[in-house]
């Protein structure tokens, strides 16, 4: 194919621009700097083709085991899992509480810097415990159980739920509270009127979400032996006759976590948005019993 | 009344936004501020409630020393004057009424207010100050649901309900449409006329301060180059605060 | 003169239900989860749980009325009516059944309450102008359904009968059926009344709050956790430091490795699972991403396919992945570890980037579209660029969080520094335990601090 020629005069009196070569050098850097640690990990990870090609096979025998699904002692199980939500609940109020006052004491458009800087050090403090490593150290002094689950849980949670609700509140408008502050309002009355209102919904959002986060959390500390659906799950796993019944609670489970985060997510879409939402939750509910009712602003205006 | 002796105004960056300005405002007066943008019109509305700090000379307003002024004093001296903002600055996802009842702030128990128990008398206060702007059909609608001209109106019903002594406006319709910012205008002119209150008002367009004005004051550069009767203003004065002829651009409507 | 002399001349809207109500109704909700709390009822408090899963259903649908002006005579005549023969339909099978209640029997005792809600729905949807019509029929549902759970659940485990015969040596019942029906009672009004509540109210806040506080108390209640435990615990903090602290970095000579530091090597196993379940993941992830963003999915089928597929790996927690691949490769090496990090990272990974690339600017993807660009050669060329800063900034922090859910792929038999950490827990060596936490602690924060670092510099 020839090049059609659509400058005809021009070409060869301009001087075109020299094509940089630092795109092909980055690509170059990106993927040794990817590609290095990779092989680096690859070969310390004890790697057998034969465990490789053995791996379907197992998990198909594995899942042959779970399969089908023993549902005789369901309702144990499901008791074991409202144990793991319980936990998860609590543990998201401890999160939400604490860090409540701390988001604000973190947020530089709300604290002086003095306070934000040590703030702030504590929360990623806070954070770069996993939950699983924060319930051991707590071990020794509460014992394995709910509680430690509980406190380990609400621990972390007040770290990133900490992060997250400065970041929301140094985003919202400093207008209002300027306003609050015009009418001789006080600095909390600012936060009160001026700072929550714009910021609780997202907040609220984000301890929802981190109450999905955290079921997740507790039923993996259930596999240390906090209880809950963890400890049912591992235990049943440990005799080949139990694990059509580990596969009917790890279904359980995830049916169960689904119908939560889809709700969860429908709350949280319709918190933010500030009326009913759009979303799959609230359009199901609104084809099975007709249209949703608009929201009082319209009906007083009717 | 409001009193400026050789005012001035220096930002942490050095600038000088007010300079050397004298200036007595008497109670009940409608004044507009006029100038370029950065001459200081709003640093001389904020300098009145204590928003931005006066370096040198003093600001008295009802006998109140803004300058040096601790905490209290400067919450007690806003609670007397109320604030008109180009933005509106309303808390979107409040209802109006509650954006209005914030005017009540600095009058009511701090403890019931912070759980949003108000007592029935400011209520009945705010109610009263979105009819006097007319919108009280929209008393328990969120914020955000309201028009741009409405929502200036709570905004000024909000600075109504603090039963303020003197109104700032900054830029009032700025960010509004021509017809409702003759509405705005309107509000503002009947309130200072029914009620008395000291009025100030930055603007933009001349042709509104022509029309709703009586005392116009112009600032150049942070200093205070006019200050009279809006209708001896000519072209000459214009020169002197814009630096410039007038052009179409300084109307609101090409008239 | 002031605003507060001006005539009243304009019509004022009334102002909706507010904190009074709002304030009465969580005392109710308190008042009425009191019964669960104290009679310690299991299967109730399963009751109550169906009951605050429907409410958060219900509040989704925003439901907001206004009083209308109508004679209560008839309302109440068809209350006592319903109710009599509510009473009589659901007392009915029970009195009847011979040993257990089966859910057919279940299912015929809860139509009585089925009848009742209905009707109660009707009241409601009469005297409330602006209720949904759907009112009459999800509140006849809510008082069936809260009976039959009730049922069900009172038939297994004996739980009943331990409650009964505590409440009979009480006094405060003459035999088990007076117990089953005041239970069953309690349940249903609870679930069914605060589900009417929510109609007549119509106030998401008050009926979100009110299933919240329920649900508290209940889970405070079932797991035995109290405030006051909390606090009257908190002194066992000295306990704590007193074993934790000083940590024990030297343990590795106590066991005959004097060369070699103990750690260093599940250590570094640890970092190796992380890297490699990072970048794989990452990788794996992009396909998956496109594919379940509604902007640059090829079509419906695969966009629901990746949705789902990118949701079940979700829900599934990286440790549970860890045991499946542990199981299918065999326990103790670190390659299960680094495959249940894939999946952990695709999992993260396919979230974020969908959900970036659903807001990304559609014009370039249209403008590829019109050069005649097929399908893959528009997401490459107009869709990807747009999402590349992001997606590297997402990949620094999935490295992050590979570190710090690697440490504990170990207590699974997945590899990696948790076996040390479960080996030394089990030993109660919480000095040497404590050491390792402190090598997380240390290597976590470090690579925190260059990932924003470099993500600082590159978004």
């Amino acid at each position: 194919m020839t090049v059609p020629d659509l400058a005809p005069d021009a070409v060869g009196d301009t001087e075109r621009p020299i094509e940089p070569d630092w795109p092909k050098r980055l690509r170059w850097i990106l993927m040794l700097v990817i590609g290095l640690p990779f092989v680096w990990g690859i070969l310390g990870l004890e790697l057998s083709w034969g465990a490789i090609g053995r791996a379907p096979g197992q998990i198909w025998g594995l899942l042959g085991g779970l399969l089908p699904p023993d549902w005789s002692e369901i309702a144990e199980s499901f008791n074991k899992l409202l144990e793991s939500i319980y936990v998860a609940w609590i543990a998201s109020i401890i999160g939400a509480f604490f860090s409540f006052p701390l988001g604000f004491m973190a947020a530089t458009n709300m604290a002086p810097n003095w306070m934000t800087g040590p703030v702030r050090a504590l929360l990623s403090g806070i954070r770069a415990f996993p939950e699983l490593v924060l319930a051991i150290v707590l071990i020794p002094a509460f014992g394995l159980g709910p509680f430690t689950g509980v406190l380990a849980i609400g621990i972390h949670s007040i770290g990133t739920l900490g992060k997250l609700t400065s970041e929301v509140i140094e985003g919202v408008d400093p207008g209002p509270i300027e306003a609050i502050k015009a009418t001789g309002g006080t600095r909390f009355q600012a936060m009160r009127f001026g700072v929550v209102p714009q910021a609780m919904p997202n907040i609220l959002a984000y301890w929802l979400y981190r109450f999905e986060i955290n079921i997740r959390a507790s039923a993996v500390l259930g596999m240390i032996g906090a209880g809950g659906i963890g400890a049912e799950i591992v235990g049943r796993l440990r005799f080949r006759d139990d694990w059509p019944k580990a596969g009917a609670a790890l279904i359980l489970t995830i049916v169960v976590v689904l119908i939560i985060d889809a709700i969860s997510a429908g709350i949280r879409r319709r918190i933010i948005a500030g009326h009913p939402g759009t979303g799959p939750v609230s359009r199901t509910l609104g084809t099975i019993v007709g249209d949703i009712t608009p929201p009082v602003a319209e009906i007083q205006e009717a | 009344m409001i009193e400026f002796k050789n005012a001035s105004v220096v930002y942490p960056n050095g600038f000088k936004a007010l300079e050397d300005v004298s200036l007595t405002i008497n109670d009940g007066e409608f004044v507009v501020v006029v100038g370029l943008s950065g001459a200081g019109k709003s640093t001389l509305l904020r300098a009145i409630n204590g928003f931005v700090p006066v370096v040198e000379g003093s600001c008295n307003v009802n006998g109140q020393e803004v300058v040096g002024a601790k905490p209290a004093e400067l919450r007690a001296l806003r609670s007397d004057v109320g604030m008109i903002f180009q933005t509106f600055n309303l808390v979107n996802r409040s209802t109006v009424m509650n954006n209005v009842l914030m005017g009540r702030l600095a009058a009511v128990s701090r403890w019931k207010s912070m759980f949003g128990l108000w007592p029935a008398e400011d209520k009945e206060l705010a109610l009263r100050a979105l009819e006097r702007v007319g919108i009280v059909e929209k008393a328990y609608v969120r914020a955000t649901n309201l028009s741009g001209g409405q929502q200036q109106r709570v905004g000024i019903a909000r600075a109504l309900a603090q039963e303020p002594k003197v109104i700032l406006a900054d830029e009032p319709v700025a960010s509004l449409d021509p017809v409702t910012s003759h509405i705005v205008m309107r509000d503002l002119k009947k309130i200072n006329e029914d009620l008395g209150i000291t009025t100030l008002i930055n603007l933009h367009f001349l042709d509104l301060a022509r029309q709703y004005g009586q005392r116009l004051i112009g600032l150049r550069a942070g200093k205070l180059v006019y200050d009279g009767n809006i209708n001896d203003v000519n072209d000459e004065i214009f020169r002197q605060i814009y630096g410039r002829a007038i052009t179409p651009d300084d109307m609101l409507q090409d008239a | 003169m002031t605003i507060a002399d001006d005539p009243i001349v304009t019509q004022r809207p009334t102002e909706p239900p507010r904190s009074a109500k709002y304030v009465l109704l969580i005392v109710a909700a308190v008042v009425v989860s009191i019964p669960f709390g104290v009679l310690d009822l299991d299967s109730a408090s399963r009751g109550a749980i169906y009951g605050a899963i429907a409410y958060v259903m219900l509040l989704m649908l925003g439901t907001t009325s206004q009083p209308t002006q109508r004679s209560g005579l008839i309302d109440l005549v068809s209350l006592v009516v319903a109710g009599a023969v509510g009473l009589k339909l659901y007392i009915a099978p029970i009195a009847a059944r011979t040993t257990v209640i089966t859910w057919r029997l279940s299912l015929r005792a809860s139509l009585g309450w089925f009848l009742f809600g209905v009707v109660v729905g009707w009241v409601v949807y009469r005297n409330r102008k602006g209720t949904n019509p759907s009112a009459i029929v999800l509140i006849g549902l809510a008082f069936a359904g809260a009976a039959f759970l009730a049922l069900q659940a009172g038939t297994d485990v004996g739980y009943l009968e331990s409650i009964s015969n505590r409440a009979i040596k009480r006094g405060e019942f003459q035999n088990i059926e007076q117990v089953f029906h005041v239970w069953v009672g309690l349940i249903v009004l609870g679930v069914g009344l605060a589900v009417t509540t929510s109609f007549v109210l119509g106030n998401a806040v008050v009926i979100s709050v009110t299933a919240a506080v329920v649900f508290t108390m209940l889970a405070f209640n079932k797991i035995q956790f109290s405030v006051f435990e909390m606090f009257s615990r908190a002194t066992q903090v000295t306990t704590l430091v007193d074993k934790l602290w000083p940590p024990d970095f030297t343990w590795s000579k106590s066991i005959g490795q004097p060369e070699t530091f103990v750690l260093w090597q599940p250590y570094v196993e640890t970092l190796r699972i992380a890297v490699v379940g990072a970048t794989t993941g990452v990788f794996l992830a992009v396909p998956l991403a496109f594919s379940a963003s509604r902007l640059t999915t090829p079509n419906a089928t695969v966009y629901w396919i990746a949705k789902s597929t990118m949701n079940l790996i979700r829900t599934i927690p990286d440790l549970f992945w860890g045991i499946l691949f542990a199981a299918a490769v065999g326990f103790g090496s670190p390659f299960p570890g680094a495959l249940a990090m894939i999946m952990f990272s695709v999992a993260i990974m396919g979230k974020l980037l969908s959900e970036t690339i659903d807001a990304i600017d559609p014009g370039p993807l249209e403008a590829a579209k019109s050069t005649g660009a097929s399908h893959w050669q528009m997401v490459k060329s107009a869709a990807f660029p747009q999402v590349v800063p992001h997606y590297v900034a997402y990949g620094l922090y999935i490295f992050e969080l590979n570190v710090r859910a690697s440490v504990i792929l170990g207590f699974i038999g997945a590899g990696g520094i948790g076996r040390l950490l479960d080996e030394r827990r089990n030993f109660f060596q919480w000095d040497q335990v404590m050491a390792i936490v402190l090598v997380i602690f240390v290597t976590v924060i470090l690579i925190e601090i260059v990932s924003i670092w470099v993500r600082r510099r590159i978004v």
